[in-house]
């Protein structure tokens, strides 16, 4: 046994550990969680303030005919208004905005258009987890000590744009081998999908139990862009986007904007952790079509920052970009064990009085998708749920998570708010 | 047969199609090899949504070849497709087309692709000439293909960090 040796077991044992990791969080959660490796060892909260949000709100998603300018300084504005702070940082995203309405330059833009010129500024972007990623840098700059209190804004104008040309612009998010396939967001979602259902994941009826279940939540959502209910029959005889992809699986094109107001002062609102993982831009590199390790490694990452487990979450945002990846997400947070989720559904579990409410909001599915206002918009809805101002969705809950799926999940986050007393 | 050209880490053995110039798995310099065009479904769609530049229904599948490799290829029609089967792969014009197409099936095919009349001919009648010369011959070692794998899992455990935990 040479060295060469050593080093191959060396490696392979901690690949195990990087196959397993949420087994090690359900096994271990309860009795003072421990995540076996992970590289963030270090970033101590020793070394780190608390981040607690002081503000937060959005537009309404859907069709709009505001500018994007305007979309952002509505949700910035009220949450300005609501924070009663005068922040010192700005943190501005959109996916796209050259593309889609030809504007660069986003945070000095945005800075002046809301009049925070003086602020410093940066855009940050990963595709369509842009929001959440925005909300990742003020969190970080609030945690360093650079800034105390953090403006971070995100929106998207897209709907005046061709559907087709939407569609080119955000495809672009793909590996470029795949793209020239004519592969589409859609397409490897579909490619998913198909691979999930072979393997006995979830059926197609689970699949549009999701959709009719976040439909009915959107319906309840004044922000929502789509607030009427669907039924089953209506998903399972809406048209093939992508086999077995019909459109009821998939999320709007829409406009919107979302703002959160982050400080260091006790809120009683905390920022109690976020993660991010990452992928392959190819989804044919990946060992798996059907399990996001950039959300596995993102919900290790969020839980471990925050120092408590799956179990405590009691409300949840999900990116149900398309319905099966609610499915998929829930499973690789943790929040359900392997297999579990598609029970969950069938019985009820993820409705506004179940036992897990999952995207109060409606979800991208029936919410909508302005791509980087998302993540924003998720934690806006946890925010609300948390604080008891979801009216006519409320659930009673005091922790809430986010999941952001950025790309063909290349770059995703995990968000957790938490209330305390 | 066909051998379509990939590259091989020189550290990790890792295959990947159309070849890259550094390994995805870690910063190495990667090496061009040659690879057989005989593979198993992955997964597959077919879109009736499709962007600029294709014409619907498009047909996407996924093909994993040998030594790990997977690549993106358009087909005739989905309907007889299932994961696990194994499929030829062609390429024409450095596009990948999976299985075994009938000459009429070719021509409708590359006539539905983007690009100048007379060069979508061209297309067509080369491929057509090679499916009359049967050049569609199973590699020396694989007389009788295996059978539809009945467990994709293990193909996919073999790989280096299984994000899979189910």
């Amino acid at each position: 046994m040479n060295l060469r040796h050593v080093a191959q077991l060396v490696e392979f044992i901690h690949h195990l550990q990087v196959v397993f990791p949420l087994h090690a969080i359900y096994r271990l959660s309860g009795e003072g969680y421990e995540p076996c490796c992970y590289h963030r060892d270090g970033t101590g909260s020793e070394n780190m303030r608390d981040v607690w949000i002081a503000a937060a709100a959005m537009t309404r998603f859907g069709r709009r005919s505001e500018t994007l300018e305007d979309l952002m300084a509505d949700a910035a504005l009220e949450a300005l208004r609501e924070a009663n702070r005068q922040p010192d940082g700005l943190v501005v995203t959109a996916m796209d905005p050259e593309e889609f309405v030809g504007e660069g330059n986003l945070a000095s833009h945005i800075g002046t258009y809301i009049g925070l010129s003086h602020v410093p500024g940066l855009r940050v972007e990963t595709a369509t987890s842009s929001g959440a990623a925005a909300l990742y840098a003020g969190f970080a700059l609030i945690a360093s000590g650079f800034h105390n209190h953090v403006l971070v804004v995100g929106g998207e104008k897209m709907t005046h744009v061709s559907t087709p040309r939407v569609s080119e612009i955000i495809s672009r998010v793909i590996d470029p081998h795949e793209r020239s396939y004519g592969a589409t967001m859609p397409a490897l979602a579909g490619l998913v999908t198909r691979a999930a259902l072979a393997k006995g994941l979830f059926t197609e009826m689970d699949m549009a139990r999701v959709a009719v279940k976040n439909h009915a939540h959107g319906a309840r959502n004044p922000y929502a862009h789509f607030q009427q209910p669907v039924t089953l029959e209506e998903v399972m005889g809406s048209r093939l986007i992508a086999d077995p992809l019909r459109l009821q699986h998939c999320c709007p094109i829409s406009d919107g904007a979302g703002a959160v107001v982050l400080t260091s002062d006790p809120t009683g609102l905390k920022l109690a952790g976020m993660g991010q993982g990452s992928d392959y831009l190819a989804i044919r590199y990946r060992s798996s079509l059907t399990g996001f390790r950039a959300t596995q490694d993102a919900a290790i990452a969020a839980f471990k920052m925050a120092d408590f487990g799956p179990e405590r979450v009691q409300v949840a945002e999900i990116h149900d970009a398309f319905a099966p990846f609610e499915i998929l997400a829930l499973e690789d947070t943790g929040l359900f064990p392997p297999g579990r989720a598609t029970r969950a559904i069938q019985n009820g579990e993820l409705t506004l009085e179940g036992r897990l409410p999952v995207n109060p909001s409606g979800g991208l599915n029936a919410r909508g998708h302005a791509l980087a206002a998302t993540g924003l918009a998720q934690v806006v809805e946890l925010v609300w749920q948390l604080t008891g101002r979801a009216v006519g969705r409320q659930v009673k809950a005091t922790v809430g998570l986010a999941h952001s799926i950025g790309g063909m999940a290349t770059n995703n986050w995990v968000t957790l708010v938490e209330q305390v007393a | 047969m066909e051998t379509i050209a990939a590259s091989r880490c020189p550290d990790c053995g890792w295959v990947v199609a159309p070849p890259a110039r550094v390994c995805p798995r870690h910063p190495v310099e990667m090496t061009p090899v040659e690879i057989s065009g005989y593979g198993s479904v992955l997964s597959y769609t077919t879109l009736t949504v499709v962007p600029e530049g294709f014409k619907p229904p498009l047909h996407i599948a996924v093909v994993e070849l040998p030594g790990g490799a997977r690549i993106f290829c358009h087909g005739k029609e989905t309907r007889a497709l299932r994961i696990g089967r194994r499929v030829a792969i062609e390429q024409v014009d450095g596009i990948f087309y999976f299985a075994n197409l009938g000459v009429a099936d070719r021509v409708s095919l590359f006539w539905k692709r983007r690009g100048a009349a007379p060069e979508r001919t061209r297309d067509a009648v080369k491929s057509a000439i090679k499916r009359f010369f049967d050049v569609y011959k199973r590699p020396s070692g694989e007389t009788n293909p295996p059978a539809e794998d009945k467990n994709q899992t293990s193909e996919e455990e073999k790989n280096h960090r299984p994000a899979e935990k189910r």
